[in-house]
């Protein structure tokens, strides 16, 4: 008899391959099926479009077009909701008609483009029919992309070739047309109805009827499009693709297999000499239809569903990352929350899961603040720790340790398009000059600010600019107020300091500032001529009001530039609104029906294709949400170059970064980033900042593991549960960062010992009862010092947090001189009585 | 996932692999996430005046797997979006007013909904004045001083209302330009419903009827713009000298920005800190009827006339709207998951935040109301879990555990200095700056100093018959050269105490040295005296 039988064996070794990938899996995506781990996707098929013929009885059917098309998409496995894979075609018949905007309905109305679109399942037959794709699995954000209704004359998918007989009936889709259609009865209709994840099927006939996921307004914009295929037959597309979490109805996920269908539209076959279904198209290859004119619908995006377009689909199929392991709400422990920079946003965001999720550790929490005022609730023991990313002007004499935790920086994130819809401009030159010039709202803007005294002949925005031009070939000359800044913060920030200080340490730039004009004969804003920098905050100066004619801006008189500039609090809302394409310009003045008064407001969102915006962000939420970010011009004199933010050119400013003390940020001047040609200007450094004595113990303790934690498991790179996200150069124990790793270290001691300094130690105890003895039989003297002293002494050591920005500093090293004195003195007084009556009596 | 178990096996290689099976199994559980967690993502619009703390509570549940989006596009828009199910949630400042000025109608439709109170706050005044050149950063005004800044019938910073509101102080000759929202707002919605209880006379005459208005009317000299954030760029820009506008207290607190210190019925002039709002709403009249759809909606009378000396009279409550219909067009079990927890935790652990964002946090009691209300997401839809979410789970150190009633910032808050009283001060220290936690107020040794100390610091030094307030707080440091405005009586400078303790110095050698070399010259004197006699 044996122990263990094949089947057992068997048994035993799925069991601990199941094991083994659990295990491998857990916290992180699930790893890649394919063999490169990214799953790079390519494949040709031959498209064609056929006419039928009629002579007589016999019917010809002939092909009018045949095409092999190829697609390829750089990588289609593990993926995250909202992430983008690139899309890339050849073989297509060219496009005519490009609209503006390809995306949802607005992608209609052009010309043999490519259907591109998000389906739940998979093209294989032989699964059950309910893991398949089918185009009522397809998603669209109108119904307009999904149900059409018209006379019988315009219905060219009632004389489609491959379609069935049945199908092409009057009315079809749904049997019976739901009444909340309100369908024409003369009509012929077809209806595609979405069947969402869950079963529940939307007819998708009106606005009401589509899935939830389909508002009007929606958080996001739509993803599918109608893509433009130029004349040699290519295009492509950066393609987002939605997960359960985004789009619930649409429901893919790492157990619901989806796909990504690319339909190259041919035209419909016919199975008759129907006229509008022989349409050909009337737009010229290549042309553009911006104004939205009528299409040959024959040839259009429109029916896409239709047998013939369908059977041309190729079919790419994607799987999704298990989503991370994520904390209980119902946690009971209470939260150890760090305050500060915003920088950090992405990297807390996915380290807050590795605290929560293990018992031995805390609940961590990142409150979004500024450096200041994070920096100050820790000097009061307010906050446990903050995360700042430069030296802090110390208010008082507490003891703080700086741990280095993050190796970042700040980008100029833009989202510009490329004339003529060739699609976003994928790199962006600017010098030190330019962003003064955006800054300091030396771009006029419109004829408005050229009324401004002193530019009129500046450019109206940075597109105009020769200087930007000489270095961004190719962008359209439309002058935009969008385009006439960057979109910053309002509130003070070390990035907007690390940003002006670049700018004041580029001879050009602070020349250019100063007042000198730069070669193509552009000013400074006068307001801001010889602007002090850097600063932490920039300023709002210009108060120049546009005289008007229009009766909007009279009744409405703001100060110009702030309109256009007008800053926003939080770095995140910057990446959004660049993200989005939606400058936050404040220049839109209309009023609700003609008896209300005029109101002044945000822009709109830019039109597709003719955006132009620039904005300040981090450089985790520019990776984050695949934004686009400038190169920098850096380097001395002869030398001098525009870096990106890449991992390279960041650890080429690290290797700049100076250690001092423990107590202290890195040195990371501007001046040393200029000297390093390959160094990104941008590179930031965030600090932990804790104190070093008087924080409880067990908080403590907290802080230097968090500290601990986040230096070594926190820097491996990834989008699993406490790892590094993207954006962040990680901090290692040997190399570029070798130095901060040491230093974090070390302070993660000093914090967690809360050890009183020596020299502290044996001050603040003995000055206060010292102090009083001493001061009473001097109670003149004393009077006006006692208060305002004995408090900054005692503050350090027993955390009197409300008094302790009354204090003085002053006063607080008076205090012991003072002490000092009075003893001196004290002895003095008598021995100076000594002398003068032994000096007397002899 | 382990399919393999279900396969008919012997009773021995069943044991082993219902081994195995259970091995991977605890693996499972270690690294899935839990059952219960299916979220949807969520959308909301609406107020920018809760927009700060809703950002952060968005950013905090993330960790939890629960994805927020939410547009700041003001209350209107955010009501509207609502009852258009473009959003899944909205958050608004004032209920739905049924019809707005413009005839418009502003209902949910037919869209079952519930009022949720999510955050309070105080509508704070923030201001630019300059005085040679510094910024003015205790300035304080009457309600009645406000409301007639408001509707144009003061319209220079030194009428002398205002003079008399701060004690005397004259302020420069400079045309005072309020700053309004352009946009349909909450924040404009609390401040003109206070105006119209509390002046009635004269914001009626201004506004040409009674009631709120969310649309504030154009007048004067004043401005419009468009969101909290541009308020804020209005007022703190180069050409907001002499402006003045309203927002809710996290803006200028966490722009450092001053803020007006207004007037109490107890006479005394009050910052809007988490403190001052939250004794000031507990006379906030709260509608206790659950079969009324206002149920929750707050009459605030009580709280514009609160009688306590810390009470800030602009205090209020921001609303959720949330979808509480069974068979709501967007709402699904994930969707209802993912809004239940990211409101649990907003209303119990997120609340212990509201003092450093510049909110304060909801009394227990509203809390308790308002996951009543949240249940009735899991009324509507049996799949959602709403089990152990209650507020004795909180992690927040401002409830007070056993009484529901109570707010603890209430009963811990500081009353306000003896310089802040009508007639007396003005007290010299910056308003509007950095923000503090509960746990510096809850700490009574902490909190002790500052109702003590302030009796001391107000008094006259008998000698020099200055004012010994001690120096600025780090503010100063940032915003540099920019104080409090130089009175009569002057407040403290960071440059006295150098002052005076360079004279207490010499005055503490003098006092010492003085008799030994006093009683050597005269005793020398008398010797060259006796000499020159003899």
């Amino acid at each position: 008899m044996t122990i263990i039988r094949p089947r057992e064996i068997v048994c035993l070794v799925i069991g601990l391959i199941l094991i083994g990938l659990m295990v491998a899996t857990g916290g992180t995506p699930a790893v890649a099926a394919g063999e490169d781990g990214v799953g790079a996707f390519s494949a040709t098929k031959t498209v064609t479009r056929e006419f039928t013929q009629t002579d007589g009885d016999t019917k010809t059917v002939e092909t009018i077009d045949s095409r092999d098309f190829t697609l390829k998409v750089d990588h289609t496995q593990n993926l995250r909701g909202r992430e983008r894979v690139a899309i890339s075609w050849s073989g297509a018949h060219p496009s005519g008609g490009r609209a503006a905007n390809p995306y949802g309905e607005n992608g209609l109305k052009q010309e043999y483009p490519v259907v591109i679109m998000q389906c739940r399942g998979i093209d294989d037959p032989s699964l059950p029919t309910a893991q398949q794709l089918d185009p009522t699995t397809c998603w669209t954000s109108t119904r307009q992309q999904r149900s059409q209704a018209g006379d019988d004359s315009a219905a060219p998918w009632r004389h489609d070739l491959y379609a069935t007989e049945s199908e092409r009936a009057k009315k079809t889709g749904l049997d019976p047309i739901p009444a909340e259609c309100n369908d024409v009865e003369s009509f012929s209709t077809h209806l595609t109805p979405f069947v969402a994840a869950s079963g529940k099927v939307y007819p998708a006939c009106t606005a009401e009827t589509m899935p939830p996921e389909a508002s009007v307004g929606s958080a996001f914009p739509p993803a599918e499009l109608a893509a433009f295929t130029d004349t040699d037959g290519n295009g492509s597309v950066n393609y987002e693709v939605r997960s359960a979490t985004e789009n619930e109805s649409l429901g893919c996920s790492t157990s619901t297999p989806c796909s990504i269908v690319a339909i190259p539209i041919m035209g419909i076959s016919c199975v008759d000499a129907d006229v509008a279904c022989q349409q050909t198209g009337r737009f010229r290859p290549g042309e553009s239809n911006f104004t939205n004119d009528g299409v040959d619908p024959a040839v259009s995006p429109l029916y896409w569903w239709s047998e013939s377009n369908w059977r041309n689909r190729v079919v790419v199929p994607l799987t999704f990352g298990l989503p991370p392991d994520a904390c209980q709400v119902l946690d009971k422990r209470p939260p150890i929350a760090f305050y500060g920079s915003e920088l950090m946003n992405q990297a807390s965001l996915q380290w807050a899961p590795a605290y929560c999720l293990n018992s031995k550790r805390f609940k961590f929490q990142h409150n979004r603040i500024g450096d200041d005022p994070a920096y100050a609730l820790v000097e009061k023991g307010e906050a446990p720790a903050a995360f700042v990313s430069g030296n802090r002007e110390a208010d008082s004499d507490v003891p703080v340790g700086y741990a280095p935790t993050a190796v970042t920086g700040f980008a100029i994130g833009y989202i510009i398009d490329e004339p003529d819809n060739k699609g976003e401009r994928g790199t962006l030159n600017l010098t030190p000059r330019l962003l003064a010039k955006l800054l300091t709202q030396s771009y006029a803007g419109s004829t408005k600010g050229q009324q401004h005294p002193g530019m009129a002949t500046n450019p109206l925005s940075i597109n105009l600019d020769p200087e930007f031009q000489a270095i961004n070939p190719g962008l359209d000359t439309i002058s935009r107020e969008a385009a006439a800044t960057v979109l910053s913060l309002s509130e003070s920030s070390d990035v907007i300091s690390s940003l002006t200080s670049y700018i004041n340490d580029d001879p050009e730039a602070r020349a250019f500032v100063d007042g000198q004009a730069d070669p193509w004969g552009m000013v400074v804003n006068p307001t801001y001529a010889k602007l002090k920098l850097p600063v932490a905050e920039f300023p709002l100066l210009d108060t120049f009001v546009p005289t008007s004619n229009q009766e909007c801006e009279q009744q409405n008189p703001s100060p110009y530039f702030t309109l256009l500039a007008a800053p926003i609090n939080s770095i995140t809302k910057i990446a959004n609104a660049v993200l989005d394409g939606w400058p936050n310009t404040q220049t839109r003045c209309d009023r609700a029906t003609s008896s209300d008064p005029y109101k002044i407001g945000r822009i709109d969102r830019q039109g597709i294709g003719k955006r132009f915006m620039l904005g300040i962000v981090s450089l985790g939420d520019a990776e984050r949400y695949g934004l686009h970010t400038a190169a920098l011009q850096t380097g001395p004199g002869g030398d001098r170059r525009f870096v990106a933010p890449t991992p390279a050119t960041i650890l080429e400013a690290v290797k700049i970064a100076k250690p001092k003390t423990s107590r202290s940020a890195f040195t990371l001047t501007q001046k040393a980033l200029r000297a390093k040609p390959a160094a990104y200007p941008g590179t930031m450094i965030v600090y932990t900042v804790a104190r070093t004595t008087g924080l409880d113990k067990k908080v403590a303790k907290n802080v230097a593991s968090f500290i601990r934690i986040a230096t070594t498991e926190g820097q491996k790179p990834g989008s699993g549960n406490g790892q590094l996200a993207e954006g962040f150069v990680p901090i290692t124990k040997s190399g570029v960062t070798a130095a901060l790793y040491a230093q974090a270290q070390k302070v993660a001691k000093l914090i967690e010992e809360q050890k009183v300094p020596a020299e502290k130690k044996a001050k603040v105890p003995k000055a206060a009862p010292v102090a009083a003895p001493v001061v009473a039989p001097a109670p003149a003297a004393a009077a006006p010092v006692a208060p305002a002293a004995v408090v900054p002494t005692v503050a350090p050591t027993e955390e009197i947090v409300a008094t302790s920005a009354q204090t003085s500093r002053p006063a607080g090293f008076l205090l012991p001189l003072l002490i000092g004195l009075a003893l001196a003195a004290g002895v003095a007084g008598p021995v100076t009585r000594l002398i003068a009556r032994l000096r007397v009596q002899p | 996932m382990i399919t393999h178990a279900r396969t008919p096996l012997t009773r021995k290689s069943a044991t082993l692999t219902a081994l195995v099976g259970a091995l991977s199994m605890a693996v499972l559980i270690v690294s899935a996430r839990p059952a219960e967690a299916a979220y949807a993502q969520i959308e909301g619009s609406g107020s920018t005046w809760s927009q700060v703390i809703v950002q952060q509570w968005i950013s905090d549940v993330d960790a939890n797997g629960i994805k927020v989006t939410y547009n700041g596009t003001g209350s209107s828009q955010g009501r509207k979006d609502f009852a258009q199910n473009v959003t899944d949630f909205g958050i608004s400042e004032i209920p739905y007013q049924g019809k707005d000025e413009f005839g418009a109608v502003d209902s949910a439709g037919d869209r079952q909904f519930a009022y949720m109170p999510i955050v309070a706050g105080g509508t704070a005044f923030t201001y630019q004045l300059k005085v040679a050149g510094k910024l003015v950063k205790n300035l304080r005004l009457s309600g009645e001083t406000i409301t007639k800044i408001f509707t144009g019938a003061i319209t220079n910073w030194n009428d002398p209302a205002i003079t008399k509101d701060n004690n005397g102080r004259v302020l420069p000759s400079l045309t005072i330009v309020p700053v309004r929202r352009s946009d349909g707002s909450g924040t404009t919605a609390q401040f003109t419903a206070w105006m119209n209880s509390q002046y009635p006379a004269i914001w009626q005459a201004f506004f040409g009827k009674s009631g709120l208005t969310s649309y504030y009317p154009a007048f004067g000299k004043s401005i419009g713009a468009s969101g909290s954030d541009q308020v804020m760029n209005t007022i703190s820009g180069s050409a907001g000298n002499g402006t003045i506008g309203y927002v809710e207290y996290s803006y200028p607190v966490n722009k450092k920005y001053p803020v007006v210190k207004l007037l109490n019925k107890a006479g005394y002039y009050v910052e809007p800190t988490q403190y001052n709002v939250a004794v000031a709403l507990t006379q906030a009249k709260i509608n206790n009827d659950t079969t009324s759809q206002a149920y929750l909606t707050s009459i605030l009378d009580g709280v514009y006339t609160a009688s306590d000396p810390r009470a800030y009279p602009l205090s209020s409550y921001s609303y959720m709207l949330l979808p509480t219909g069974a068979n709501d067009r967007r709402m699904t079990t994930a969707k209802r998951q993912s809004l239940t927890d990211f409101m649990f935790y907003s209303l119990c652990e997120g609340q212990s935040k509201a003092g450093p964002f510049g909110y304060s946090p909801l009394p227990l009691n509203l809390v308790q109301a308002g996951f009543d209300q949240l249940k009735k997401l899991s009324d509507a839809d049996p799949g959602v879990d709403f089990k152990n979410r209650d507020v004795t789970q909180c992690n927040n150190p401002t409830f007070v555990k056993g009484d529901l009633s109570k707010n603890k910032l209430a009963e811990i808050a500081p009353q306000p200095q003896a310089c802040d009283k009508v007639g007396a001060g003005p007290c010299g220290e910056a308003t509007g700056t950095a923000p503090t936690t509960t746990k510096a107020a809850s700490k009574p040794a902490a909190a002790a100093p500052v109702a003590g100390a302030a009796p001391v610091a107000a008094a006259p030094d008998p000698v020099t018959g200055e004012v010994p307030v001690a120096t600025e707080a780090t503010t100063e440091t940032q915003q540099q050269g920019s104080v409090a405005v130089p009175t009569e009586l002057l407040s403290g400078r960071a440059g006295d105490t150098k002052v005076f303790g360079a004279l207490a110095v010499i005055q503490l050698i003098a006092i010492i040295l003085a008799p030994g070399v006093g009683a050597v010259y005269f005793r020398r004197r008398a010797r060259r005296k006796l000499g020159a006699l003899s």
